[in-house]
C-alpha cells in the first residue's frame, strides 16, 4: 500500500513533468503586457491590443510617434477638396500582404464596411460616423436585422438576400469609394479637421478579404454576417504591417517577427518580439528582475510609488493622453427622487476648489502625477490653448458654498441650508480593487469634510455594478477618467455634450453643445481651436460637471541603456517594430524604421 | 458494480443540464454585459447592436441554442456543423471556448495532478510519523506544519517561494509557462494545503486503527507497532483520504486562480475568473461543464476504488 501510493505518485510526477512540449523560442525583446483579447482590427478597445494592431497592420496614414504628425501609410499621398469633404486617397502600387497578394483600395472599403455593421457592433463603428451616409447606413441595416429576426422568414437564402441588399445599400449610399485598385474616396458628411489622424486610427485597417470570407458567414437564424474565430490565428491572419504573427497562445504568449513583404523591409529594422501577458503585478516586476522581461509595458504593482521614489533609472514615469478625473451628478435629483445639491454650479465649483491637488499626488498617489485644471491635456494639442481652469482656494470655496445657500448655521462644524437641513452625506462612488483610488477617494473625502464642513460616505462597488449606478446616476460624486483616441480637443469634450453616451454626469448645457456645432461648422482651424477653448473654459471654470485631478501617467520598467525605441511622447502610441535591444546586431540607417 | 457505474452516467446529462441552468441564470442576474470594456462606452445604437449580435436580449432562446450545440443534439440534427461546440468567447472573440479549454485544462491538470502527487507523497509521510507516536515530537512538528499549511492562503505561499527560489536563487522561472521548470513552483504551492490535509487525515485515521481488536492483536502476538501499523492499520486508515482525493483531484486539476496569477500560468482556473469578471458567459458555462463532469466521473472512480479495498462498502450502494 505505501509503496504503491509513492511510486504512483512519482510515476505521475515524472509523466507530467515530461508530458508537454519543450522550452518555448526565446525572442529578442520580451514585454510583460495586459492580455491580448483580439487581434481583429475592427472590433479592438484595449491600448494592448491596439498596441500589438500597430505592428501587424498599417492604415492609409499614420501619425509619427516622435512629433504626432500625420505621415503616409499604405497610401502615398492625398488630396483634401476645397471645402474640406472630400479626401482622394493614393495608395502605393506595390503595396503588399504579408503573404504577397497585392493590397487594394477594397482592401480598405471592406474593412471599412465591415467597421460599419451592426452585425460585428464594433466599440470604434462611430470613428466611421462622420462619413456621408455612414450613420444612416448603421440604423439602416439594424433595423434590416431587427425586421429580419423579428420576421417569419429564416432560411440561408433569405439570410443571404438581406446581406445583398445590405451590400448595395452601403455601395450607393455611403461615402466611401474604390474607383480602381489604387484610389480610395471617402466623402464625410462635414470637415472633419482630424479625419486623417482618424484614418490612422487602427480600426481602420485594411483587411486581407480571401482570409475573412473563409470564417465568414450569413447565419440564418438572426441574418447577421458572422466571423467565425480562427482567422486571426497564426498561420493564418494575413496582415499588412511592418510585423506579423509567428505564434499566439491564449493567455501564454505571442511571437511578432519581420513581416518580409513590408515596404522597405529591412533585417536589422524589426526584431522578433514576444508579449507575455502577465497578469499579477508583482509577478511582472519579478519577472524583470530576474531578467526574463525586457519590458514591463505596464508596472501597476501595488509598490510602484516605492520604485518610482527610489529613483532607479529603469523606472519611468511618463505623461500620458489622458486625465483622472472625479465625475459631479448634474442631474436635479438622485434616482430615488431626493434633491440632488450637486445640480447646483455653484456647489460644484466649491467642492472643485477645495480639493489640494498637489498634496493628493504628493502624499496619496506618489508618483507626482502632473496636477490638472483642465479636461484636455494642456500642451499635448496643436494650437490649442487650454484655459487656466479653477485653483485650490479654500476661501472662495466656502464663499460658493455659501451663495449656494450652505452654511455653517449653527456653529456644529457641518453646513446647512435655510431650512437648518444638513448638506446630505456626499455619496462617492468609485469601483473596487483599484489602491490607488481608494486612496484617492478617502482624501478627497477628508478635504472636503475638513474644508467645507460635509459628511461624506464613500461607497466602493464590483466593476459591473459601479457601472450600472454610474449609468442610473445612482451616484452624488463619481470617480471616472478618459483618454484621448484622437488629436484633437474633441475627444474630450465630447464627453460633456448632451446626451453623448460617456455622458454619466447627465450634464447639458446649451451653450457648450452650441459651442461645440460652431466649432464643427468653422472652417478657419484657428478660430475653430479659440471655440473649442471656450467650450472647455465653460465646464472647467465656470459649470464644472466634472473635477479633473491629474494627468494620467503610464509606468514603464525598462533599462534606457539596453532597450531602445520606447516612445515617451505624450501618446506614448509605442511601435513594437522599433523595440531593439542595444548590443544586439544593428546596421546603419535603421532609425528609419516607421 | 456495474449498475452503479451504469446509473451514475445515466445522471451524468442531467445533473449537467441542472448545473448549466444554474450557471447561466446566475450569469443572468449579474448586472452589465460582457461586449462592455472599461472606459468608454459606445453610443446606444451600437450598444443595443452588440447585445442583438449573441442573442442577448433573448436570454432563452441563447440557452436552448447553447444547450443543443453544446450536447452534440443540434450536430445530431444536421443544424450544426461541430458537436460539443461551446461557441467563441465573448470577450476573446478570435478563440472558441473549445480552445481555451483545450488550451488550458491540460496547463491546470499538470499542476494539479503534480500537486497531488507531492501532496500523496508528503502528506502520507507526515501523518504515518505522526500517526505511529501520537505525541511524540515528530507527530508534534508534523501536525504544526500541516496547521501551518492549512492556513497559510497560497498567495502568500507562491510569492514567498517566488521571491526566494524564483528571484533570489534563480532555481526557477519567474512566472509564464513552456518548460517543466515553469511547473515547479505552482505544482509545490499547490501541494501545500492538499498535503497538510492528508497529513492530519491520515494521522487521525491512523491513531483510531491502531485503538482497534485486530491491530491490537497484532501487535499481542508479536509484531513491532511499526511493522503492525504499515501492514494492518495503514490499509483503513487510508480510506478517509482516498475519499478525499477525489474532490481534491478534481479541484487541483480544474486549476487554482490564486497560483496561476501569482505564476502566471496560463490554466483553466484563471480563465475561468477572467470570464467571471468579464461576464464572458460562453466561456464561464463551457468551463463549469468540463468541471462538473470532471467532479462526477472522479467521484466515481473513487468509489469503484472504494470497493475495490474494502468489499464490504459495494454492499452498502447496492441496496438502494
Amino acid at each position: 500500500m505505501r509503496w504503491t501510493a509513492w511510486i504512483v505518485g512519482a510515476l505521475v510526477l515524472l509523466l507530467c513533468v515530461w508530458g508537454w512540449s519543450g522550452g518555448a523560442r526565446r525572442a529578442d525583446v520580451r514585454v510583460a503586457s495586459a492580455d491580448v483579447f483580439t487581434l481583429d482590427p475592427q472590433r479592438m478597445t484595449y491600448m494592448q491590443d491596439l498596441r500589438v494592431a500597430r505592428a501587424l497592420f498599417e492604415g492609409l496614414c499614420c501619425s509619427d510617434p516622435d512629433t504626432g504628425d500625420v505621415v503616409e501609410g499604405v497610401a502615398k499621398s492625398w488630396t483634401v477638396s476645397s471645402d474640406g469633404r472630400c479626401y482622394t486617397f493614393h495608395l502605393r502600387p506595390d503595396a503588399r500582404w504579408s503573404n504577397g497578394d497585392p493590397l487594394t483600395a477594397q482592401d480598405f472599403k471592406e474593412a471599412w464596411r465591415r467597421l460599419l455593421l451592426p452585425d460585428l457592433a464594433a466599440d470604434y463603428s462611430e470613428l466611421l460616423f462622420p462619413v456621408a451616409g455612414a450613420r444612416a447606413f448603421f440604423a439602416w441595416r439594424a433595423a434590416q436585422l431587427s425586421a429580419y429576426a423579428n420576421g417569419d422568414l429564416h432560411s440561408a437564402q433569405a439570410a443571404e438576400d438581406a446581406w445583398r441588399e445590405a451590400i448595395a445599400r452601403f455601395d450607393s449610399t455611403v461615402g466611401i469609394e474604390a474607383p480602381d485598385a489604387h484610389t480610395l474616396v471617402v466623402r464625410l458628411e462635414q470637415p472633419v479637421p482630424y479625419w486623417l489622424d482618424i484614418c490612422g486610427f487602427q480600426s481602420l485597417s485594411p483587411i486581407h478579404r480571401p482570409t475573412l470570407e473563409r470564417f465568414s458567414r450569413i447565419d440564418p437564424e438572426t441574418g447577421m454576417l458572422r466571423t467565425e474565430p480562427g482567422w486571426t490565428k497564426p498561420g493564418v491572419l494575413v496582415c499588412n504591417g511592418a510585423m506579423q504573427l509567428a505564434d499566439w497562445k491564449y493567455k501564454r504568449s505571442m511571437l511578432l517577427e519581420p513581416n518580409p513583404m513590408y515596404r522597405g523591409a529591412h533585417p536589422a529594422q524589426a526584431r522578433s518580439v514576444e508579449i507575455l501577458p502577465i497578469e499579477d503585478a508583482s509577478t511582472a516586476v519579478l519577472a524583470y528582475e530576474s531578467g526574463s522581461i525586457d519590458w514591463v509595458s505596464d508596472l501597476t504593482a501595488e509598490f510602484r510609488a516605492e520604485l518610482v521614489n527610489s529613483g532607479r533609472r529603469d523606472v519611468h514615469v511618463l505623461p500620458a493622453f489622458g486625465t483622472d478625473f472625479w465625475s459631479f451628478n448634474c442631474r436635479p435629483t438622485m434616482p430615488d427622487g431626493r434633491p440632488n445639491p450637486f445640480a447646483d454650479a455653484r456647489v460644484r465649483r466649491a467642492f472643485a476648489r477645495a480639493v489640494n491637488k498637489d498634496a493628493l499626488v504628493q502624499s496619496v498617489t506618489r508618483l507626482r502625477e502632473p496636477v490638472a485644471a483642465t479636461l484636455v491635456p494642456p500642451g499635448s494639442i496643436d494650437g490649442y490653448e487650454s484655459p487656466a481652469g479653477l485653483s485650490f482656494d479654500l476661501a472662495a470655496a466656502r464663499a460658493e458654498l455659501a451663495a449656494a445657500g450652505w452654511k455653517d448655521r449653527n456653529a456644529d462644524g457641518l453646513v446647512e441650508n435655510a431650512a437648518g437641513e444638513v448638506f446630505p452625506p456626499v455619496e462617492m462612488l468609485f469601483m473596487t480593487g483599484n489602491p490607488r483610488v481608494r486612496g484617492i477617494a478617502g482624501a478627497l473625502a477628508a478635504m472636503w469634510r475638513d474644508g467645507l464642513g460635509v459628511q461624506c460616505d464613500v461607497r466602493s462597488k464590483d466593476g459591473k455594478f459601479a457601472k450600472e449606478d454610474l449609468r442610473a446616476g445612482n451616484f452624488m460624486i463619481a470617480r471616472g477618467g478618459w483618454y484621448g483616441d484622437y488629436l484633437d480637443p474633441t475627444t474630450f469634450l465630447d464627453l460633456s455634450r448632451t446626451g453623448n453616451g460617456n455622458n454619466d454626469r447627465g450634464f447639458s448645457d446649451a451653450r457648450f453643445d452650441a459651442l461645440l456645432a460652431d466649432a464643427e461648422r468653422t472652417t478657419d482651424p484657428a478660430q475653430r481651436m479659440r471655440l473649442l477653448a471656450d467650450a472647455e473654459r465653460l465646464i472647467v471654470e465656470e459649470q464644472m460637471p466634472i473635477l479633473p485631478l491629474c494627468r494620467y501617467v503610464t509606468l514603464y520598467m525598462y533599462d534606457p541603456d539596453r532597450l531602445q525605441g520606447i516612445v515617451r511622447t505624450p501618446r506614448l502610441d509605442q511601435r513594437l517594430q522599433r523595440l531593439r535591444m542595444s548590443g544586439s546586431a544593428s546596421s546603419p540607417g535603421e532609425d528609419a524604421a516607421p | 458494480m456495474t449498475a452503479l457505474i451504469l446509473r451514475r452516467l445515466l445522471q451524468l446529462p442531467l445533473v449537467l443540464g441542472l448545473i448549466l441552468t444554474i450557471t447561466f441564470a446566475l450569469l443572468w442576474i449579474i448586472p452589465g454585459n460582457p461586449m462592455e470594456n472599461e472606459g468608454r462606452r459606445p453610443s446606444a445604437e451600437v450598444a443595443q447592436a452588440m447585445r442583438r449580435q449573441y442573442q442577448l436580449d433573448q436570454p432563452g432562446s441563447f440557452l436552448a441554442q447553447y444547450a443543443a450545440r453544446a450536447s452534440g443534439i443540434a450536430w445530431i440534427a444536421g443544424a450544426h456543423p461541430t458537436p460539443f461546440d461551446l461557441g467563441p468567447s465573448m470577450r476573446h472573440p478570435d478563440w472558441s471556448v473549445n480552445e481555451i479549454i483545450a488550451a488550458g485544462f491540460p496547463v491546470s491538470a499538470t499542476i494539479g495532478l503534480g500537486a497531488i502527487a507531492i501532496a500523496l507523497v508528503v502528506g502520507s509521510i507526515a501523518g504515518v510519523i505522526g500517526g505511529l507516536r501520537p505525541g511524540s515530537w515528530g507527530d508534534g512538528v508534523t501536525q504544526a506544519l500541516a496547521l501551518v499549511g492549512i492556513s497559510v492562503p497560497s498567495f502568500v505561499t507562491g510569492s514567498l517561494l517566488l521571491v526566494l527560489l524564483a528571484a533570489k536563487l534563480r532555481l526557477a522561472p519567474v512566472g509564464g509557462w513552456g518548460t517543466p521548470a515553469h511547473a515547479l513552483l505552482p505544482m509545490l504551492t499547490l501541494s501545500l494545503p492538499f498535503a497538510a490535509y492528508i497529513a492530519r487525515l491520515l494521522r487521525f485515521g491512523l491513531v483510531d486503527q491502531m485503538q482497534t481488536h485486530h491491530v491490537r492483536t497484532a501487535m499481542a502476538k508479536g509484531l513491532s507497532r511499526r511493522d503492525a501499523a504499515l501492514r494492518h492499520a495503514l490499509k483503513n486508515a487510508f480510506l478517509p483520504v482516498l475519499s478525499y482525493l477525489g474532490p481534491a483531484t478534481a479541484i487541483a486539476m480544474t486549476g487554482s486562480f490564486v497560483v496561476e496569477k501569482v505564476f502566471a500560468v496560463p490554466g483553466l482556473g484563471r480563465h475561468f475568473v477572467d470570464g467571471v469578471l468579464g461576464k464572458d458567459i460562453t466561456l464561464v458555462m463551457g468551463v463549469v461543464l468540463v468541471y462538473a463532469a470532471l467532479l462526477v466521473l472522479l467521484n466515481l472512480v473513487v468509489d469503484i476504488l472504494y470497493a475495490w479495498i474494502d468489499p464490504r462498502i459495494e454492499m452498502a450502494v447496492r441496496p438502494a
